[in-house]
Order: structure tokens, then C-alpha cells, then sequence
């Protein structure tokens, strides 16, 4: 029995830690900025929420900090910052700043207090913050979009009219579009329900998670949705009226309606423009986080964003702007790699993978299967997984392209293609390049040397591929 | 005082005990050895039928090529058993020692299900998936060769579905996507068969 009963004991104060530990692992803000997103854990010390500055600046800049003491000095991108255990004021380009709590010091690292992020940031680091309580997400550098909500009629429609472009991912469900914004900062207007009393348009909703903001309108029929305005108008109309000669495109597919939950991409012209003040590429470093990708040492997603970096600093050297989807050992999941690619609207995505095994580098466009791509061709609106569709040619195009320039620049190269996420869903044509070791084994891979020869190829054959597309357009 | 018979039977005793213990641990790592996962390799099942040349792409991750290679196996008359064994035979020459495109210990096909003549849906097993190298050109060789393989067998085959123990997958090992259905003459046409 008493064995029993200390077993017992033991199972109890397992599974209290398990509970601590998932309710730790659950407290974390996003932070979302124009080049990355990643998560920020939060620490509770006294009944308020920290979290680590280095953590929260890592991303976005070069940090150092040096701890004397009790003080903590800071330098983001050489901006100082010196703060006091459990002190409310600390100096920031030496100017005296109020926290609403005092600043914490624990095993070395140094925590602010969550509140203090909006008003910390644009000092430091010069760049916007904005808190969303709601969702727990913190937008740096970029403006909230707020929209506004009209109805109109004959025939009767809902016009949601946004103070900047938007590209929401757009849900039709029975009664209800739903337009979700992952990466845009939506915010919502005074109210956060609106009902009407009108034959189509029941009512508007707005509302905040951890997913991002969502404008839900309800509607009495199924409805489609068409963007104006370069993307800073969305009407949501009925399908008969959206169907009517002269309606601008895009357009919902009805079927689309009758299929709950399905997610639609936008059809994008299929010819290549080079936008202007826009990034030109993407450089996605493969892995990243728990998935550290194939066995090497150091571990494969390290070595692809060190690559990364590498070919932004070659590349930007060059005068061709770059987006990094990941900028630290974040874990990101295929669609958010997407996603991310398609706000961006980079004219060229390019994923970086390394392989210990075989020679030089293999560039890879994805495959779709040609019945689904037939059937699709006929509708205004593509599936998600299929998104890449209408930039199948003008991909395989940039890994021939690329291949060739790689080979030219001393790196043994070629092309093939294989189905391959994300880039089946990225609205832009997308390429893989998977570096090997060039003449030695798989030590090599981790070698200033390679790496940088690699990156500098890489760099070149994104910018020859520039060229050629600045030349056609 | 111990007498000399004594002594001399306790030596022997105790050698007799030392070389049993010896004998043991032979017997034990004999064991092991034979269980040992490096040695499970895919053994092909003895089928009654006639025997016959058939193609298979082998792969190799060193120069990222498919290597059309004949082979002359005993294949039974059903088109599905059919293919499953010639996967199975594939999967074992990867198993073998200093292969160029190595499988994890226990890789094998479950089975390979024709819905029609154009359409097969091959069912993968863990081990395989668990044991395939990262890497796209690893998991593109591994299908590939699996794919073409099967049109080697079955002509009209137009399109192929991987599932790993019956259930559907994103990926095979996190870069080439398995979650739709493959055109062969999409494979056909990318695939880097050495010539």
C-alpha cells in the first residue's frame, strides 16, 4: 500500500511538471516584421511579462550585450542601451526612458517587460512597434492597415476599402467570407461586429488570434470576392453579379462556395514582372528550428541560413534587394514559407538546401500533376497546393537559367524537376538549389571557403536571371 | 590440507567454467550479429513462375543518376504482385553492401494496389521512410526509381501514389512532396537516367 501510495505521489508531480511545462511552452508573442517573423517566449516574474532582449532583437539586427554586475549593456546595430537590475528607467541612446516595470536580470540574460516593447523599439532600434494584445503579436517596422466597410447597393455588395495593399487568404464558406491576414497588420474600426439589414450583406465581423485578423461577412448567398484598387479594395458580391460581363477579376469559383474550409489562391498573370520597390528574391534557408534537416556537422538548417546570408550580402552588394523567409534557427512550416513568399511579392523564390551526398549543386523547379493543372485552367481561382500553377514554365525557365550560370561560375550544375513544397504554393516562379560538397566530403560543407564560393555563384546566377527577365520586360 | 587430486580437479573446473563462460559470449554476439539490422536485408520470395528479363532503375546518389539495369526474375502472372516484387527486388540490391543509393535495415513495399491499368498506389513501409537520407536528390532518386521501375513492369501505368503504411504523407523525408499523385510521363521526362 505504501508503495502504491508513493508511486502515486510520483505520477502526480509528473504530470504537474508536464502541465508547468506545456504552460510554459505556450506563452510566446509573435513578432512579425517586413523581412521575418518568429516567436518571442515570455517570461512571468511577479504577476508581469518579460521577455529576453536579445531574443527579441536577434532577428532583426546585430546584438551584443554585456552584463557588469547588475547593469546590462545592449548594442543593436551599434545603438547602445544600458539597463539596471530591477530598475523602471534605463538609457537608450542617452536618453532616459520610463519602463512600466522594472528590468530583469536572471542567468545572465536580460528581460524587458512586454509593455515596454512599443515604446522600447522605435528608440533603439528606430523602427515602429505595435503591440496586438489580442492576438499577441508585435508588428515592427511596418503601419497598421485599418479598412473600412461600406454597403452598397444595386446590386447590393460589401466594400472593405484598406489604407494599404493587402493579399488576405481568402476562406468561402456557406453564409460566410472569410478574409484571413496573416502577415498584414489589420486592424479593426470602432466596432468589431457590424450588422445590416440588407438582402445579401448580414453583417461584417472583425476579430484577432494567434492566426492573425480576420474580416468574416456574412452573407445571405453565395458570394465571390474581386480585388481592386492594386489590392486595397475587396468586394464581396453575389456570384450571379460577380459573373456579369465587364466584372473584374478575380473571381471565386461557385464550386469554391460549396466546399467549406477550402483555401483559395488568386490567379497572378503569368508573365514575370519585376516589381519595383519590392525585394527581388526571396532566399528561404531551408529547415530550421526542431527540423535541423539532413545529418551534418554543423547541422544542415544552420549551414542553409548562414548560405543565405552569405548570397543576401553578395547579392545586395550587387544592388538587388533580398528578403530572408527565415532569419534565425526559427522552425517555419511550408505554408508560412509560401505565404510569406507571396506578401513579400518577390518577383523569384529561391530555396537553399545542402546535401552531404553526391557533387556540386542540383536546381530543382516543382512538378504539378497536368490533369489537375487542366481542370484548374479553367477557373479564376486555384487551390492553394496549386498556387504555383500559372509560373510552372517561367520556373523551370529560372532553373535551366540558373543552373547555366552556375556552371559558369565554377560550380558543376544541373537542372531536373520533382514535386516539391513550398514551392507548389508560391505565386512567383520558384526554384530549390541543393549545394553538395564541390572536391571534398562532407566537412566541406561547413568551410568559410565553399560556403562562400557557392554563395557568391549563387548570387551571380540570381542576378545574370535578373538581367535576362529586366531585359525581356 | 587439500589434497592434490583436489586442486588438480579444481583447476579443471574452473577452466571447464571459463570456457563455457567463452563459448557463450560467442554464442551471444553469433546472435546479435544475425539480428543485427545492417544484415536485414529485403529477401525476395521464392516465386513459381517462369523467368523473365525485366528493368530496374537503380539509383545512385554519387552522380544523382538512374542506371536502367536488366535483371532476370521469376514473376508471378498477377500485375500487382508482379510489381510489388520488382520494387522488392529493387529496394534488395540498395540493401546490399556498398550500395550506392543505401535503404534503412527493414525497407520494403507493402504492397502495390492497381486501381486501373493507368493508376497504382504503392504502399510504402516505415522503415523505408525512416531510413531514406534527406535530401532532394536522395528522396527524387528513391521514387523515381520506384516509379519507372513499375512502368518497366506495367506499360499503361500513367500515374503512381505513394503512401507510407497506408496512410497519405506530405513528404518522404521532408522534401519531396507525396502527397499527390505522380505523371509518370512527368518523371519519365525529369528523371536523370544515365546513359
Amino acid at each position: 500500500m505504501r508503495h502504491l501510495l508513493h508511486a502515486a505521489r510520483w505520477i502526480l508531480l509528473l504530470q504537474l511538471l508536464l502541465v508547468a511545462g506545456f504552460a510554459h511552452g505556450a506563452r510566446s508573442v509573435s513578432v512579425i516584421s517586413a523581412q521575418t517573423n518568429y516567436q518571442v517566449e515570455v517570461l512571468s516574474h511577479d504577476g508581469v511579462e518579460y521577455v529576453g532582449l536579445t531574443d527579441l532583437l536577434e532577428p532583426l539586427g546585430r546584438v551584443e550585450s554585456h552584463v557588469e554586475g547588475n547593469r546590462v549593456r545592449f548594442l543593436f546595430n551599434g545603438a547602445e542601451a544600458v539597463f539596471e537590475q530591477g530598475n523602471t528607467q534605463c538609457r537608450v541612446r542617452s536618453t532616459r526612458v520610463d519602463l512600466p516595470a522594472s528590468f530583469l536580470l536572471q542567468d545572465g540574460r536580460g528581460y524587458i517587460p512586454l509593455a515596454s516593447v512599443g515604446v522600447l523599439l522605435p528608440k533603439l532600434a528606430e523602427l515602429t512597434a505595435e503591440m496586438h494584445p489580442a492576438s499577441r503579436r508585435i508588428f515592427v517596422g511596418i503601419a497598421s492597415i485599418r479598412y473600412t466597410a461600406e454597403l452598397r447597393t444595386s446590386p447590393s455588395r460589401m466594400v472593405l476599402s484598406f489604407s494599404a495593399p493587402v493579399n488576405p487568404s481568402t476562406y468561402m464558406e456557406k453564409n460566410r467570407v472569410r478574409l484571413l491576414f496573416r502577415r498584414e497588420p489589420v486592424v479593426g474600426g470602432t466596432a468589431s461586429k457590424l450588422t445590416y439589414s440588407d438582402p445579401f450583406v448580414r453583417g461584417v465581423t472583425f476579430n484577432e488570434s494567434a492566426a492573425g485578423a480576420e474580416v468574416a461577412v456574412q452573407v445571405a448567398q453565395p458570394a465571390t470576392v474581386t480585388v481592386g484598387d492594386g489590392g486595397r479594395t475587396l468586394t464581396i458580391s453575389p456570384a450571379q453579379a460577380a459573373a456579369a460581363p465587364g466584372a473584374t477579376s478575380p473571381v471565386a469559383p461557385p464550386d469554391a462556395v460549396s466546399n467549406p474550409g477550402q483555401q483559395v489562391a488568386p490567379v497572378a498573370p503569368p508573365a514575370v514582372k519585376i516589381a519595383r520597390g519590392k525585394a527581388f528574391v526571396m532566399l528561404d534557408a531551408a529547415h530550421g528550428g526542431a527540423d535541423a534537416g539532413a545529418a551534418s556537422s554543423p547541422a544542415e538548417k544552420l549551414l542553409t541560413l548562414a548560405l543565405a546570408r552569405r548570397v543576401q550580402r553578395e547579392l545586395e552588394a550587387k544592388g538587388i534587394s533580398v528578403v530572408l523567409a527565415r532569419a534565425s534557427d526559427v522552425a517555419l512550416s511550408f505554408d508560412q514559407r509560401a505565404a510569406a513568399a507571396n506578401v513579400a511579392r518577390v518577383s523569384l523564390y529561391v530555396a537553399i538546401h545542402l546535401s552531404p551526398e553526391g557533387h556540386g549543386a542540383r536546381v530543382y523547379s516543382t512538378l504539378l500533376p497536368p490533369a489537375t493543372l487542366a481542370e484548374q485552367d479553367r477557373r479564376a481561382f486555384l487551390p492553394w497546393d496549386l498556387a504555383q500553377a500559372p509560373y510552372l514554365e517561367r520556373s523551370a525557365q529560372a532553373a535551366v537559367a540558373v543552373a547555366g550560370a552556375l556552371n559558369s561560375a565554377g560550380v558543376t550544375a544541373r537542372n531536373s524537376a520533382v514535386a516539391l513544397r513550398p514551392l507548389n504554393s508560391v505565386t512567383a516562379p520558384a526554384i530549390a538549389v541543393e549545394f553538395a560538397p564541390l572536391d571534398g566530403g562532407a566537412a566541406e560543407l561547413a568551410t568559410p571557403v565553399y560556403q562562400q564560393k557557392v554563395a557568391s555563384a549563387l548570387a551571380v546566377a540570381i542576378a545574370t536571371l535578373r538581367g535576362r527577365w529586366e531585359e525581356a520586360q | 590440507m587439500i589434497s592434490r587430486k583436489l586442486q588438480v580437479f579444481t583447476v579443471l573446473l574452473v577452466l571447464v567454467i571459463l570456457a563455457m563462460a567463452g563459448y557463450f559470449v560467442h554464442l551471444k554476439r553469433k546472435a546479435e550479429a544475425i539480428a543485427s539490422p545492417q544484415l536485414q536485408q529485403a529477401l525476395v520470395a521464392p516465386v513459381n513462375g517462369p523467368a523473365e528479363t525485366t528493368l530496374l532503375f537503380l539509383p545512385n546518389d554519387e552522380d544523382g543518376t538512374l542506371r536502367a539495369t536488366s535483371v532476370t526474375l521469376a514473376l508471378p502472372s498477377d500485375s500487382g504482385e508482379r510489381a510489388r516484387l520488382a520494387l522488392h527486388t529493387l529496394i534488395a540490391r540498395g540493401m546490399e553492401k556498398d550500395s550506392p543509393h543505401p535503404y534503412g535495415a527493414g525497407a520494403d513495399v507493402h504492397d502495390v494496389f492497381l486501381m486501373d491499368p493507368n493508376s497504382a498506389v504503392v504502399n510504402l513501409n516505415q522503415s523505408l521512410v525512416a531510413g531514406q537520407h534527406p535530401g532532394i536528390q536522395n528522396e527524387q532518386l528513391t521514387l523515381y526509381s520506384m516509379v519507372l521501375t513499375l512502368k518497366a513492369q506495367l506499360p499503361q501505368l500513367a500515374r503512381v501514389r505513394f503512401l507510407v503504411e497506408g496512410k497519405s504523407a506530405e513528404t518522404l523525408a521532408g522534401h519531396v512532396a507525396l502527397s499527390d499523385w505522380m505523371d509518370v510521363a512527368q518523371v519519365q521526362q525529369s528523371a536523370p537516367i544515365a546513359h
